[in-house]
């Protein structure tokens, strides 16, 4: 089939192991050259398939082009996507941070700490990241930057917020681990809970810690009594946005809808508040979806480029490879775990969070069941490595996420660098987690 | 001379499916004494679960093992014959209709014309049935919301009554929990019952009156003809001791499942009365026929199927 | 911005503008083309949500779910999906790491877009190649009559084989963009 494509080269040579660190230099040395990153990972992967196999191979990055784009559950992101730009094209999302001021104001950083509720609210409507972090970059981001919180704190807050999405139930990362693992999806839910929303209360301790110690990165606290006439003006704007929240809360756990319809549950509820505020336009609803199609062509066409990437390194014989790195590393569960930890920290860095299942799940989970580890509090664990791998330079899907509706002055640069220490934080609620598997009530 | 391949599941790693697969490239490295590696991938690493077949007949991948309803979107035949809805009511009868019945020489040239050669069948068994509402017979199926997945057989739910739901299998759990659908076409029961889909769903029926899958082993063609005949045949006769090793495995683990399901105060089995499962096969027979009239293969297949059945005295 | 607090207007003209922004003028008539015909798809996005919101009002209220619904939905989600990348192209709003890329002299970022986009050119002809193999795949049967591959399900709609299809234009389409980058990259080069 077509030699004239064959290109005479034989990345074969290499062997897996010195493919795998060609494939991430190649990766970075692409990324830095200022090229779009989903042709970056694109072409990485059409290198190797076409290196690796021939040309035979390259159809295996369009069927994944196909497989990832018809995926059902992912209509949730422009659902997603399309709710934040009309909440920002309308007054609703000011009036609610106006709303929120009205009970943190008092508190230094009170508006940062309720977007981390905020953020555990949207990671109880959805199971995809993608769409709550343009939604919180849409909306949290620019009011956090209006009341002066500090540009680093305020990136960070939202990230990891909005990371959160798969944290929480329902988390689309739980049920492929359990799918794969053949575990209770319930009991992973249930187990995810509160270590979920522990690592929500360990970003709203750090919040707090340094609203206290660095004072300048949050807004003074306004001591001034607000009169109770602008108070009832102010908590107008709370009752529309809780409003949608209780819609969509209300059509999954009511079993009314699916997680994925719930989202366009989401997008009614926005569109009739707009409604029913009199901002309503054809031209509100035009540019909303105009933007939406801009912002997913970003999002979706990284979530493609990781895709392609991930079928060709395991046609390399990824799996092996990643096995052969932990067959006898130690007989102590502890090392092997901690072992487990660095590769999906080190896999994190490169590849998206689908990768990584398809790459360590067949690998791990016979291992930790014949350690006779629980597997459900290993698939909590496997999801708080997830929450790394959105933040973690230079593949960190969080970060590209507010990137596409971030202001233009916001670089990638300076999301990495506000993310470092929420990845600590992540960090910390992995190691307490292995200290304590308690936590996840088994 | 040595061969090595690569093959693509349709089951995730850690699934019992997987693990009966994997136990086939075992013994298929054992018997030849080394000489054939087959590398098997789960479900999704290479392409997705419904492009293997184009990947396959492409050269990507060297085989698969796959459930054949997935190529119902190339030729309805596919759909009708690994999935003709409340034909068999036991895993040995859909075996001896595809080794003695006609069924392999039918996939042998549905497979053949996409550049696949089918080398064996096998299944995981009688499908359970999810449901959150109590399920007696096909009278109770009226307005049930029912989860269905591609092929014929959402027809034959409609058609019995029910409203099929179309939602992916990642959606399932979270959706029969909460009650978005009341039953759903899921998995064998002891899976179900792993997976936690008995306790959200404390109904259900088994053995199951729906479905049960031919999973095909199936290889590029090119690639087939050029092994040696004791190769060729070494793996035919393997496939049928793995096909023989995850039916009784898999109605084991069924069997304590149930066990563990019965023990759940929760949980009520429900189990069709023959008369009841044959007034569904009846509804279904009628879909089957439809169906046939879709592509010149699924004709054939109807007719071979057919007259298999007719011949045993099941229809 | 807590160095220079900007006003809340032109916070929020900030973040929103990436999505009322335009073709770059280098992408030429067929970057304004594109950006006309992304009205088409965006629109897809609000029917998809009409199509969502009817189904569930459908099965919950009426107890009567359609079997098109979902897939109708998933098409119009996708077809967005693969044209939101040509789209973005045209405004050369993908995501970059512009680290290095930041600090070159204008020259040199000149040669870097011409190098990039034609880079990106002959990957994409790669993958209109690989694309070409899919579309056959799923238009033709094997004894060559045409049949558009369906769903399999009980709707069974051609998407499959139309969202093939449209991923090959979309190929070919980035391909003849990228081209039209590159060489209005080196026009403005000579210019300077
Ligand atoms: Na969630
Ligand atoms: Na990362």
């Amino acid at each position: 089939m077509a030699d004239f494509l064959d290109v005479g080269l034989n990345l074969q040579s290499l062997g897996i192991g010195w493919g795998t660190i060609v494939m991430f230099v190649l990766m970075v040395g692409l990324l830095l050259t200022g090229m779009p990153l989903a042709f970056v990972t694109l072409l990485v992967a059409l290198i190797f398939a076409l290196g690796w196999f021939g040309p035979m191979s390259i159809p295996l990055i369009t069927s994944r082009v196909y497989s990832f784009v018809m995926n059902f559950v992912f209509v949730s992101v422009p659902m997603f996507v399309l709710m934040a730009a009309i909440l920002d094209r309308s007054g609703i999302a000011r009036d609610l941070f106006d709303a929120m001021k009205l009970f943190a104001g008092r508190i230094r950083g009170g508006v940062a700490v309720q977007t981390v509720f905020v953020s555990v609210i949207l990671a109880a409507m959805s199971g995809i990241i993608g769409g709550e972090i343009v939604l919180l970059g849409l909306i949290a981001l620019p009011q956090m930057l209006r009341l002066g919180y500090d540009r680093s704190l305020a990136i960070g807050v939202v990230c990891a917020g909005g990371s959160l999405g798969t944290m929480i139930p329902p988390s689309i990362v739980l049920i492929i681990y359990g799918l794969t693992a053949n575990v209770s999806i319930g009991e992973l839910f249930t187990a995810a809970f509160i270590p979920g929303f522990m690592l929500a209360m360990f970003y709203v301790v750090y919040i707090l810690a340094r609203a206290y110690f660095t004072p300048h990165v949050v807004p003074p606290a306004d001591p001034t009594p607000i009169p109770t006439a602008e108070k009832l003006r102010l908590l107008k704007g709370l009752a529309l946005p809780i409003l949608v929240v209780f819609i969509v809360l209300g059509s999954i756990y009511g079993g009314i809808a699916s997680v994925t319809e719930a989202s366009a549950i989401g997008v009614g509820g926005v569109v009739l508040s707009t409604i029913l505020r009199g901002e309503f336009s054809f031209a509100l609803l035009r540019d909303a979806a105009m933007q939406t199609l801009a912002t997913v062509g970003m999002i979706v066409w990284i979530g493609i480029g990781a895709t392609a990437i991930v079928g060709v390194y395991n046609l390399m014989g990824g799996v092996n490879f990643v096995s052969g790195l932990i067959t006898g590393i130690s007989d102590n569960p502890t090392v092997i775990i901690l072992f487990m930890m660095l590769i999906l920290f080190v896999l994190g860095a490169f590849l998206d969070w689908v990768g990584i299942a398809l790459l360590t799940m067949p690998i791990f989970v016979p291992i930790i069941k014949s350690l006779g580890m629980d597997p459900v509090w290993f698939g909590v664990l496997f999801c708080m490595n997830m929450q790394v791998s959105f933040l973690s330079p230079p593949f960190g899907p969080a970060a590209f996420y507010l990137k596409s509706v971030a202001p233009p002055g916001i670089t990638l640069g300076v999301i990495f660098k506000s993310l470092i220490p929420f990845i600590m934080l992540q960090m910390l609620g992995i190691a307490v987690l292995i200290a304590f598997p308690g936590i996840t009530g088994r | 001379q040595e061969y090595s391949f690569r093959f693509q599941s349709s089951d995730p790693a850690g699934n019992p499916n997987f693990e009966y697969q994997k136990g086939w490239t075992d013994l298929v490295a054992e018997r030849s004494g080394g000489k054939v590696k087959i590398e098997l991938l789960p479900v999704g690493s290479v392409v997705e679960y419904n492009e293997t077949l184009d990947a396959v007949a492409g050269g990507i991948l060297d085989g698969q093992i796959c459930d054949s309803s997935y190529w119902a979107g190339k030729d309805p035949a596919f759909g009708l014959i690994s999935n003709p809805v409340g034909a068999w009511s036991d895993p040995a009868q859909m075996i001896d209709f595809v080794e003695n019945g006609g069924g392999k020489e039918i996939m042998t040239e549905l497979l053949g014309s996409y550049g696949l050669h089918f080398i064996g069948v096998s299944t995981p068994g009688l499908e359970a049935f999810v449901s959150r509402v109590p399920l007696d017979g096909v009278d109770d199926l009226k307005g049930v919301k029912v989860r269905s997945p591609e092929g014929p057989i959402a027809n034959v739910f409609a058609a019995a009554g029910a409203a099929p739901v179309n939602l992916p299998a990642s959606e399932v759990y979270t959706s029969i929990d909460k009650g978005v659908v009341d039953a759903a076409d899921y998995s064998v029961f002891s899976v179900n019952q792993q997976q936690g889909l008995n306790k959200a769903a404390p109904h259900p029926v088994y053995p199951g009156f729906h479905s049960l899958p031919l999973v095909e082993v199936s290889m590029n063609k090119a690639k087939w003809d050029e092994l040696p005949d004791d190769i060729k045949k070494m793996m035919e006769e393997t496939v049928k001791e793995f096909q023989q090793t995850q039916i009784e495995g898999l109605k084991k683990a069924d069997g304590a499942a149930l066990e563990q399901a019965k023990a759940d105060g929760s949980i009520t089995v429900h189990d069709w009365s023959a008369e009841e499962r044959a007034k569904f096969r009846k509804i279904a027979v009628a879909e089957w026929e439809r169906v046939a009239k879709t592509s010149p293969m699924a004709q054939k297949v109807f007719d071979t199927l057919t007259a298999y059945l007719k011949e045993k005295g099941l229809l | 911005m807590s160095d220079h607090p900007r006003t809340r207007e032109e916070i929020d003209l900030a973040a929103t503008s990436e999505g009322i922004g335009a073709p770059v003028p280098e992408s030429g008539l067929m970057g304004r083309i594109v950006d006309k015909a992304g009205y088409i798809f965006a629109a897809g996005i609000v029917v998809a949500a009409l199509i969502l919101l009817t189904e569930v009002f459908l099965r919950y209220v009426l107890n009567s779910p359609t079997i098109w619904a979902h897939e109708t939905t998933v098409f119009l989600c996708g077809s967005a999906f693969v044209f939101g990348g040509l789209y973005c192209t045209c405004r050369d709003s993908h995501i970059r790491v512009v680290l290095i890329y930041d600090h070159l002299s204008p020259h040199a970022r000149r040669i870097a877009d011409i190098v990039i986009s034609l880079v990106c050119a002959l990957a994409s002809g790669f993958f209109a190649y690989a694309a070409y193999h899919m579309v056959t795949r799923a238009v033709f049967t094997p004894s060559g009559e045409i049949r558009l591959e369906t769903t399999g399900s009980a709707w069974s709609a051609p998407t499959p084989a139309l969202i093939k299809i449209f991923i090959f234009i979309t190929m070919v389409l980035l391909v003849l963009q990228f081209l039209i980058l590159a060489f209005n990259y080196a026009r403005s080069g000579q210019r300077d």
